[in-house]
């Protein structure tokens, strides 16, 4: 049967961000820019980063991803975010290895509502008719430095974004433990662009991403979309496969 | 109604020179043992870098093996990837008019454009022209194997006028078929006068309306070979056995396997935003299904497992949609142990090919 991941995510729990509860309320991001790059990385250089639950996407590839909210319910903010991509089971996974928010207030409630990995950093995102960059900074140190080159127009329907996983620890069944938290933002298409990724400077120890290294570039997006964070669905132990350790903390989303 | 083998041929790790021989030759006994039965087909797709879920990157050798330990079963490209960083055409022409020339004329050549990002990336294939080239290619074949002499200047590909040989054994030509998973497919197929190579697990309902449209379409078709080859061809999984309660759970138990598999695979669609392949293909559906490799819950509609009496209505049901013929997969990461293979082969030959087939199926012979 398929590979399984190697990271035990209950021997360091200090590490994970802590959610508060699991009813946490969805935020509605409107109008957001979403700049994504994916990248073929060496196999070797995932091990280790992917928890025993979750199947390794093969080939190995990441997604890092600039958005820019410009409105949210702690004002505009910038989020980079560095995804692995893997599998829950049979479905397509993105789990979210570091991130950086341009406030300190959105690194903040995004830690404590979703239990995203996310420290306060400096955060950019410049659209210019040649080229999309984004540039993080992590105390002063550039740690990403990346571009969609030459943007052209495509159609909503051609992107295809995947939903998230997020390990944190999570009060559940009356006690708070590390488990695998499933974010799975919804997105409506306003405009849709393709390049080629470039990345000129990248640190993964900045990204909990240990040795990976970028290697082939796959293809690179920017789209325009009212997206959100929504309450959390599912949630998963984080030792067990997937199909056998997922719990269902709510029916559906609020809005279907 | 006729009946075929299809392989994908999926080792589990770990993977050990003997394992890979061991299941190789598990396929090839089967077809052994098909062609004495009476099945019509045998056929084996065209794999790349697809772990576990398939190692079967050289379908021609494999068929070839097929075709020099059978007498009367077909052997089929299901499919040759008509992209040019995996295939050069004139390749594609030489290799098939070989086949064809050693079975005796039993090559049906199955045609495709590859749907994973694992396999297009690898080859550094561009997704985008994937259609393009597809449509380049099926259009050429047919001349590269029927002229005397060919050259072309195309946007893919282009040679020089040469004589491309060996030419097919069947005259025009071997018949010529489309893989048909992502919605739409079927019309490509049909406008070209090609058959529907269907390779989705999709229920009664969706394929109903794919073989409908498929057959209204091929009636006005500009064919690109010699010949319309109007055929309807599904894909299901078999596992017939005496007790229908464990017909059933062995059969879920591939069924879930293989879609569990599947699901692991990288479609284009995932990681390629591309106006190419703005369908998943059968990956939904699979995910649907696939809720896991030990699920006890599986759609069944129309899946070939059960007892002979099960599976006889199953098939009943494809053939009053309009299906010519269901090819089977017979396992699944060696889920099934061999033996339990070749007695579902078996008894499916003689409780449930009587019922479908013109001639009686060859038991007795095969025993």
């Amino acid at each position: 049967m398929p590979l399984y991941g190697t990271l035990d995510i209950t021997q360091d729990p200090k590490r994970l961000p802590t959610v508060v509860n699991l009813d946490t309320e969805a935020w509605s991001l409107p109008k957001a820019e979403m700049m994504q790059l994916l990248i073929e990385v060496p196999r070797t250089s995932t091990d280790g980063l992917l928890p025993k639950a979750m199947h390794p996407a093969l080939p190995s590839y990441v997604i890092a991803a600039f958005t820019r909210y410009p409105e949210s319910p702690v004002g505009a903010f910038n989020l980079a975010v560095l995804r692995l991509g893997s599998r829950a089971g049979a479905h397509p996974r993105g789990f979210l290895l570091g991130a950086l928010a341009s406030t300190e207030a959105a690194a903040t409630e995004l830690r404590n509502r979703w239990g995203l990995p996310v420290e306060h950093g400096e955060v950019k995102f410049v659209r210019r008719h040649d080229r999309v960059m984004g540039t993080a900074k992590k105390a002063g140190k550039t740690v990403l430095e990346c571009a969609l080159v030459d943007p052209q127009p495509v159609a909503g329907t051609d992107v295809q974004y995947i939903n998230w996983v997020t390990a944190a620890n999570a009060p559940l069944d009356g006690q708070t433990a590390p488990l695998l938290i499933q974010v799975d933002p919804k997105y409506t298409f306003y405009k849709a662009e393709r390049g080629k990724p470039q990345v000129s400077a990248f640190d993964a120890a900045a990204w909990n991403a240990g040795n990976i290294q970028l290697a082939d570039p796959i293809v690179g997006t920017c789209c325009t979309v009212d997206t959100d964070l929504p309450r959390i669905r599912f949630v998963m132990d984080p030792l067990k496969p997937v199909f056998q350790g997922t719990r269902r903390i709510r029916e559906s989303r609020a809005d279907e | 109604m006729r009946f075929g083998l299809f392989y994908e041929i999926s080792i589990p790790r770990p993977w050990t020179p003997e394992r890979e021989r061991e299941v190789y030759n598990n396929c090839l006994e089967q077809v052994k043992l098909a062609d004495q039965l009476g099945f019509s087909n045998v056929w084996a797709v065209e794999h790349h870098f697809l772990e576990e879920y398939s190692h079967c990157s050289a379908p021609e050798l494999f068929l070839t093996a097929c075709a020099m330990v059978t007498k009367n079963i077909r052997v089929g490209h299901g499919i040759v990837v008509c992209v040019p960083e995996f295939n050069h055409p004139i390749k594609i022409a030489e290799k098939t008019a070989t086949l064809d020339i050693l079975s005796g004329g039993r090559l049906e050549v199955g045609t495709g454009r590859s749907a994973t990002w694992t396999e297009l990336g690898g080859f550094r294939a561009n997704p985008d022209t994937t259609k393009k080239s597809w449509d380049e290619f099926v259009r050429c074949l047919p001349k590269m194997w029927t002229q005397e002499t060919f050259a072309y200047q195309g946007e893919f590909w282009s040679m020089p006028e040469r004589t491309i040989l060996p030419k097919p054994y069947q005259k025009p030509h071997p018949p010529m078929w489309v893989a048909v998973t992502s919605p739409g497919t079927e019309i490509d197929a049909a406008d070209r006068g090609m058959g529907s190579l269907g390779l989705s697990f999709a229920g009664y309902a969706e394929q109903e309306k794919k073989i409908k449209e498929y057959r209204r379409r091929i009636q006005l078709c500009e064919p690109v070979g010699a010949f319309v080859n109007e055929q309807v061809a599904t894909t299901n999984f078999l596992f017939c056995h005496e007790d229908e309660k464990v017909g059933v759970e062995t059969g879920k138990r591939l069924g879930n396997t293989f879609n569990y598999l599947a699901t692991q695979l990288i479609s284009t669609r995932e990681v390629f935003s591309s106006p190419s392949y703005q369908s998943l293909g059968l990956l939904p559906a699979l995910r649907r299904a696939a809720t896991g490799p030990d699920a006890s819950e599986q759609q069944t509609e129309g899946m070939a497992y059960g007892d002979p009496a099960r599976i006889i209505r199953a098939i009943k049901h494809w053939e009053s949609l309009g299906v010519d013929c269901v090819n089977f997969i017979l396992n699944a990461n060696e889920t099934i142990p061999q033996e339990q293979v070749m007695a579902s082969l078996r008894l499916f030959a003689k409780e449930v090919m009587p019922v479908f087939a013109k001639q009686p199926a060859n038991v007795a012979a095969a025993e």
